[in-house]
């Protein structure tokens, strides 16, 4: 590799060469090429040392915006650009790791198809930018049944406040799997406005959803008491505690209500 | 078996917060509810209605050894194999059966099913590491005890949610390495009787890493649900190797894979770090920093706890367990142990029925997962990082922080 290729590194084209830093610039541009090329191609079988180059590519970048970017662009662009499974998967392995807002649109195109869709959220769950939670807000009353629990879950991990009435609407839905995915994810988000959704649901739970609903509740209630919502936290524990439940979540609804009280 | 210097693990000097002390209090209170019927039991010959009920999940090579070990105790009624190989859990089933000389035994391929049974007080789970925090949190919520088998978790945020719902609803979950006692004892005998004066640091030298697997699709083998087996993980191609319970670790079984283990650092590091924390007395807590060193290509990495302890990865010029100490007598104390007969499998049966802590209790199962996993972030990354041990985070690393966990595939969700 000639000193000149060592040091336009040419992630993307476009890129100033004065715009990568030493440590992007030591990275083999060619061999990011090649692996590049490569990818068109990659499929199940393939050799995975062959995209090695990117994945050093990436770990050289850490910390050099421009070339980062450049490189997320070219990822982005591969994945738009059709690949194989195999390869749509390296794809949104990386983007988990550098991808911002650039990546949202193509990566959210994904997620309605059974196929990608969690390979799509693989990298959205990740990302840490509003416009990732937008997306799979959006495609939540778009996806199959299948695919809801999954993005569900996502947006429960990353606590969107306003996924809840979306959310709270799925506790009854006929497929189980989608109704505890919403319990899950109403008590992971953990707000006064979630635990309203959960306690106006447990009164009437049925028995399938009795124990994903208590779970959740007791989510709930201590992250409303992590926040310092004591009356909100005690009154979801209270509605736990009848001879309704089962002994070990009777016992849990206690010490929370103990943790309640005495919490400062 | 422990030495005359141990002492069940309720009994060491644990130093508790006052929400620590609020939990126990409550539910102390509450202990009535919280011992099963069939926990009653003495020893010996103890009556069927008296034994704890117990279920196998995940019944492959290590699942298996533990089935063998809780079918043979006399205090133990084993009712339930799950396994997503119709064959594994047949044979079981069978097996099981055998023993008793009855058909009590029924086999299940999903396990949530197995936990919905109100007759069953504990279960052990010996399955991939990517289904481990999905099986236990399960079991917790639905009251069960459960033993879980070593790496106990494959991403940072499982751990912390692995613990909250043991202490949540007060089950007893214990940790699978039962070689953190028994391999390392001398080590952590000497480090724990002063021989080594204060000790300073302990290396350990384990691997390799994980690696991606891209091999290419087979037929599923018939009455295999593989699409289970998958569970939570990226869907992929069945390959034999991909999912192999093997415990080679290079290339040829799920444990070399990223997406279902954490390769030989978590592997055999459960064991390792598992022992070499429990030597530097560090197991009840979390590193705060791991430095990753690279000296002329030569990669390494050391963890940093908030008492200046340091645990050491693949030291250039260290061998394994090798103590690092200062020439003085140190402090003495006693070494805890297992409580009850039979190692660890005894161990977990005797708090089940007790409603102690184990032995390998969950956090501090977890403590030493987290510093696998710390370690594999910092490879992965190439980077020092510091870790926040309350927040579960790394400090000013949004790129380190996506990697403390991962989106399941549906409908798997935490």
């Amino acid at each position: 590799m000639t000193s000149k290729e060592m040091t336009t590194m040419t992630l993307a084209s476009g890129v100033a060469a004065g715009a990568a830093t030493q440590a992007v610039a030591q990275t083999d541009s060619a061999a990011v090429d090649n692996a590049f090329n490569t990818l068109k191609t990659y499929d199940w079988g393939a050799d995975r040392a062959a995209l090695n180059p990117i994945d050093q590519a990436i770990i050289a970048s850490h910390g050099d915006a421009v070339a980062r970017k450049a490189l997320e662009k070219r990822l982005v662009g591969a994945l738009a650009g059709g690949l194989s499974r195999s390869a749509q998967d390296y794809v949104c392995r990386k983007l988990r790791v550098v991808g911002t807002a650039q990546s949202v649109e193509t990566l959210a195109a994904l997620l309605p198809a059974e196929q990608t869709s969690h390979i799509a959220r693989y990298a959205l769950q990740r990302i840490p930018d509003e416009k990732a939670t937008e997306a799979m807000r959006n495609a939540l009353p778009k996806v199959s049944s299948k695919l809801k629990p999954g993005i569900i879950g996502s947006l429960g991990v990353r606590r969107d406040n306003k996924s809840i009435e979306a959310i709270a609407q799925l506790l009854g839905d006929s497929d189980l799997q989608v109704a505890q995915a919403a319990a899950q994810a109403l008590g992971l988000i953990g707000t006064p406005t979630a635990a309203k959704e959960l306690s106006k649901f447990a009164k009437s739970v049925s028995a399938n959803m009795k124990v994903p609903v208590a779970d959740a509740c007791l989510i709930c209630a201590e992250q409303l008491l992590a926040d310092g919502k004591k009356s909100e936290a005690t009154a979801l524990y209270g509605q736990l505690k009848g001879d309704d439940q089962p002994a070990h979540v009777k016992v849990a609804a206690m010490k929370g209500m103990l943790a309640a009280a005495t919490k400062k | 078996m422990a030495n005359q210097k141990s002492k069940p693990a309720k009994d060491q000097g644990t130093s508790y917060s006052r929400r620590t002390f609020l939990q126990a209090t409550a539910a102390s209170v509450a202990l009535p509810y919280l011992i099963p019927a069939s926990a009653m039991g003495k020893d010996g010959n103890t009556a069927p209605s008296n034994r704890i009920v117990m279920a196998g999940i995940g019944l492959g090579n290590m699942g298996g050894g533990d089935l063998e070990s809780f079918l043979g105790r006399g205090d133990v009624q084993y009712v339930a194999v799950c396994d997503v190989k119709r064959d594994v859990r047949d044979g079981r089933m069978n097996h099981v059966n055998e023993k008793y000389g009855n058909k009590d035994c029924k086999a299940y391929n999903d396990f949530r099913e197995v936990l919905a049974r109100g007759d069953i007080d504990a279960v052990h789970c010996a399955t991939p590491d990517h289904w481990h925090a999905l099986v236990v949190i399960e079991a917790c919520r639905n009251g069960k005890d459960i033993f879980c088998q070593k790496p106990e978790t494959r991403t940072l945020r499982e751990g912390r949610l692995m613990i909250n719902a043991a202490r949540r609803y007060s089950r007893v979950v214990s940790g699978g390495s039962q070689r953190v006692l028994e391999d390392y004892r001398k080590t952590v005998d000497a480090c724990w009787g002063g021989s080594k004066g204060i000790v300073k640091s302990i290396n350990v030298n384990v691997g390799p890493l994980p690696t991606d697997c891209n091999k290419a699709g087979e037929p599923v083998p018939d009455g295999f649900d593989w699409d289970r087996w998958l569970g939570p993980a990226p869907w992929a191609p069945y390959h034999p190797h991909r999912c192999s319970g093997s415990y080679n670790i290079d290339g040829t079984s799920w444990r070399s894979f990223k997406d279902y283990s954490g390769g030989g650092l978590t592997d055999w590091g459960a064991h390792h770090f598992g022992g070499a924390t429990f030597a530097l007395d560090v197991r009840e807590l979390e590193p705060e920093e791991v430095l990753f060193h690279n000296e002329n290509g030569k990669k390494y990495a050391t963890c940093r706890y908030p008492n200046g302890k340091l645990l050491h990865h693949n030291c250039p010029g260290r061998g394994n367990l090798d103590v690092e100490g200062t020439s003085e007598q140190g402090p003495s104390k006693p070494v805890p142990g297992y409580a009850g007969t039979g190692g660890i499998d005894g161990d977990f049966i005797d708090c089940v029925k007790t409603r102690n802590k184990p032995f390998r209790d969950i956090e501090l199962a977890v403590h030493t997962a987290t510093v696998c996993h710390l370690f594999l972030i910092a490879y992965e990354l190439e980077r020092s990082l510091k870790w926040d041990t309350v927040k579960q985070q790394f400090v000013n690393d949004d790129e380190a922080n996506r990697l403390v966990d991962v989106a399941r595939r549906e409908p798997w969700v935490l």
